[in-house]
């Protein structure tokens, strides 16, 4: 018996009263008791919890385990704990967690108090033989805390399995029972009134494939409307880069879904707020733009030769200042009447009854139609321009490809429910990779300019430096050259997003059977 | 997995002592740890209150695997295992003989103990034989405690006189002063003469100190019942310039 067995403590069940029991069998001696904060960390959107992983910090380390499980995956020491990935120090714990929370700030959920009771069990040699922790977990150390879990852990000591067993039995007998129960980590999450998982900017919508268009665009509306509600008033704390852009991309989901409604609802209201959001996407563009160069900072610096590392650091002081600029611009922004009155109009619209608003055409189509039209004409727009950028590859019309594809995965996500899945995430894979492409060439013209102005805009004491200037001219030239091999790759990835089983894959699933077969 | 081996060809010189201490250091560092007594004599295996006995004796050692894995005993403290010493091991020279490839053995017998330890630390018992070759081929580093008298300083000699007749890489072969009595003339005047003329010479000594000899009345590291003790200190200083020079180094 290798495992550590934990067993539910009822309030009668106190830790003198076992230990009293067992003494009468083994030698048992106490220790001293280990009491401190135990306090859970996540990310804003659950990204720990979806993944089924409990971060928390006990007596100064920072301790990572499965949720259910007891088997602690990695730990280390940590004070103060880091907030952010790059915070961390190099090791198993920072490697496990990049790909799961990535650029996100680790939020702290909640604070337990933990007080465990160890003691060993000793053979005649007074040598452990085995351990045995009674904890409880409470709200707090103040009077009257509330009690999360109490429990006795079982911990058997390598090469002594047969008197582990012996205990086990023993504390059988006593009428204690070995469970495997709800995680104190979800009763602590729930005490504190948090919901795990609640938050996801992720696309969960329900559709039936017989529901109104009308219908399923209102509910498509109403969970973005969620998400930039959530989002809008964290933004305000700067807790991390990617409530903005999960901001933003509400923001640019509920545009897109503007533009393919125009025959579900009244074209009047449609350009209303078409105009909108046009204006509420622009508020926070400046501040996307240079969180990305600051989260960049690190691979810039990598691209650059060892001798000018260090002088680049000028150019990212000031952008980090501008930041702070365009921050407090954008709280403005968001504060102000125009901006308070479009989301009010805009709250009041999705909750009118529908039948009211939706005067178009295709409003009582049933979803399923509307959704196979809308991305089948969607992906054949993406054919259309990918084939002639093929026979002419020029930047304006990557510029359009990437646009036109934005719009097809959004479609794709929104109506994603109605098909099946296996096929359309294997599809939104295929238009990720040439979405991906045509992202990076798109980001590296758009650093190349943007470095190229920045550098003249610098103040004088900050681009004095000739060496600043220099390792500025050496990342345009390594970005052009990069932009440049990106946009050689484009006919490789567009030639595999256009593959015959693709076009059969998009056909089979999104083409009415009226429409002619397109090739 | 980093391994270390406390070794000398001279018996007495505290290597026992050492592996004891910088195991239970090791561990507390939060590195899973396994401290393997190969010394038929069992002390290491005594001080940490486990029996004397592995499961099939030598020849489940010389087995590896499995065999060695159920022998492994937890000790009192968190992170650290034992793997005790058998009686039978004074045969082990004669065992690593009859074996192929007798001077590579131990590196197999090792190898399966790295999925599971962070740290391995061998005590080795004073020869200078096979199992001596088998240890220094294997290990990344050789810890030999020398007290500073002539003998020991000798049987050091002796020992790089049979690793360049055997072929064995001397540069991971490091030595510390131990059992150092300042009170003693000899020992300090030794010690001047010798340090600058040795390679790889550790500038951690290990004092002469009953505490160091009451583990075998405690049964416990020094380390673990008198932390703040010199002998303590020494032992802690030994291990911190362990960690941040040569286990540091891949």
């Amino acid at each position: 018996m290798r495992n550590t067995i934990k067993f539910n403590l009822a309030n009668d069940e106190t830790e003198s009263h076992i230990s009293d029991q067992l003494a009468m069998h083994h030698q048992m001696k106490k220790e001293t008791t280990i009491s401190g904060q135990l306090t859970y960390y996540d990310t804003f959107d659950w990204r720990l919890f979806n993944k089924s992983l409990v971060l928390f910090t006990f007596q100064n380390k920072l301790i990572l385990r499965k949720l259910g499980e007891d088997r602690i995956i990695h730990s280390l020491n940590a004070k103060p704990v880091p907030c952010f990935i790059w915070e961390f120090p190099k090791g198993d714990l920072k490697r496990y967690l990049e790909p799961v929370i990535k650029m996100r700030r680790l939020l702290k959920l909640v604070n337990l108090v933990s007080c465990t009771i160890p003691y060993r069990v000793l053979n005649q040699d007074q040598k452990t033989v085995a351990r045995l922790l009674f904890e409880t977990i409470r709200t707090s150390s103040r009077k009257n805390p509330k009690t999360i879990g109490s429990q006795l852990w079982l911990k058997p000591v390598k090469g002594y399995p047969k008197l582990s067993k012996k205990i086990k039995s023993l504390l059988e007998s006593i009428g204690l029972t070995s469970s495997r129960d709800e995680d104190v980590f979800l009763r602590a999450i729930s005490e504190a009134g948090r919901d795990p998982g609640s938050y996801s900017s992720k696309l969960r919508l329900k559709l039936t494939p017989d529901m109104r268009a009308d219908e399923a665009t209102i509910i498509i509306w109403q969970f973005l409307f969620q998400v930039i509600k959530i989002n809008e008033a964290q933004i305000k704390h700067d807790i991390d880069t990617e409530i903005l852009h999960d901001f933003r991309v509400a923001i640019r989901r509920t545009r897109s879904a503007l533009v393919w409604n125009k025959s579900i609802f009244s074209e009047r209201i449609i350009a209303r707020f078409k105009k909108n959001f046009s204006f509420v996407g622009k508020i926070t563009n400046d501040l996307r733009d240079l969180d990305v160069y600051l989260l960049d900072k690190p691979k810039y610096k990598a691209m650059l030769p060892a001798v000018l590392r260090e002088d680049i650091d000028p150019l990212f002081d000031y952008l980090g200042k501008q930041r702070s600029v365009s921050f407090r611009k954008v709280i403005r922004s968001l504060n102000s009447n125009k901006y308070r009155k479009i989301m009010q109009g805009w709250e009041a619209f999705l909750n009118e009854p529908q039948h009211d608003l939706a005067s178009g055409s295709n409003a009582e189509v049933p979803v399923l139609e509307l959704a196979r039209k809308r991305i089948y004409k969607q992906y054949r727009d993406v054919i259309k321009t990918g084939t002639r950028i093929l026979e002419n590859c020029d930047d304006e019309k990557l510029h359009k490809l990437r646009i036109q594809c934005k719009k097809l995965r959004y479609l794709v996500q929104f109506f994603s429910n109605l098909f099946p899945p296996k096929k359309i995430s294997l599809l939104v894979g295929q238009l990720k990779m040439l979405q991906d492409m045509l992202g990076n060439h798109n980001d590296l013209s758009v650093q190349v300019n943007y470095l190229l102005k920045v550098a003249e805009k610098m103040p004088a004491n900050l681009s004095q430096s000739n060496k600043t200037l220099i390792a500025i001219g050496s990342l345009i030239g390594k970005l052009e050259t990069k932009r440049k091999s990106v946009k050689k790759s484009f006919t490789k990835t567009f030639t595999h997003f256009s593959s015959p089983p693709n076009q059969k894959l998009f056909r089979e699933l999104f083409a009415l059977q009226s429409e002619k077969v397109f090739s | 997995m980093r391994t270390i081996a406390l070794y000398s060809n001279k018996g007495g010189v505290g290597k026992t002592a050492a592996a004891v201490n910088l195991s239970y250091l090791s561990a507390r560092t939060g590195a899973k740890t396994l401290l393997c007594d190969l010394d038929p004599q069992s002390s290491a295996t005594f001080y940490f209150r486990v029996k004397p006995k592995l499961k099939s004796g030598t020849k489940g050692f010389l087995k590896g695997g499995k065999s060695v894995f159920k022998s492994i005993k937890g000790t009192d403290y968190e992170n650290l295992d034992l793997l005790p010493a058998d009686f039978s091991y004074r045969r082990l020279d004669i065992a690593f003989n009859q074996l192929k490839r007798s001077k590579n053995r131990l590196h197999k017998i090792l190898k399966p103990f790295k999925a599971e330890y962070d740290v391995v630390i061998l005590d080795c018992p004073a020869s200078i034989s096979v199992l001596a070759e088998n240890v220094l081929n294997t290990v990344d580093c050789t810890l030999v405690p020398l007290i500073p008298t002539t003998l020991s300083i000798r049987t050091y000699l002796q020992l790089l006189v049979f690793c360049k007749k055997n072929k064995i890489d001397t540069s991971r072969i490091y030595t510390f002063f131990s059992m150092v009595d300042r009170r003693k003339k000899l020992h300090l005047s030794l010690m001047e003469k010798v340090s600058r003329k040795l390679n790889n010479a550790l500038k951690n000594d290990i004092p002469y100190l009953s505490i160091i000899e009451q583990m075998g009345v405690y049964r416990e590291p020094v380390v673990a019942f008198s932390p703040g003790s010199t002998a303590s200190k020494a032992y802690q200083r030994l291990w911190q310039n362990l960690q941040e020079t040569i286990l540091i180094n891949p």
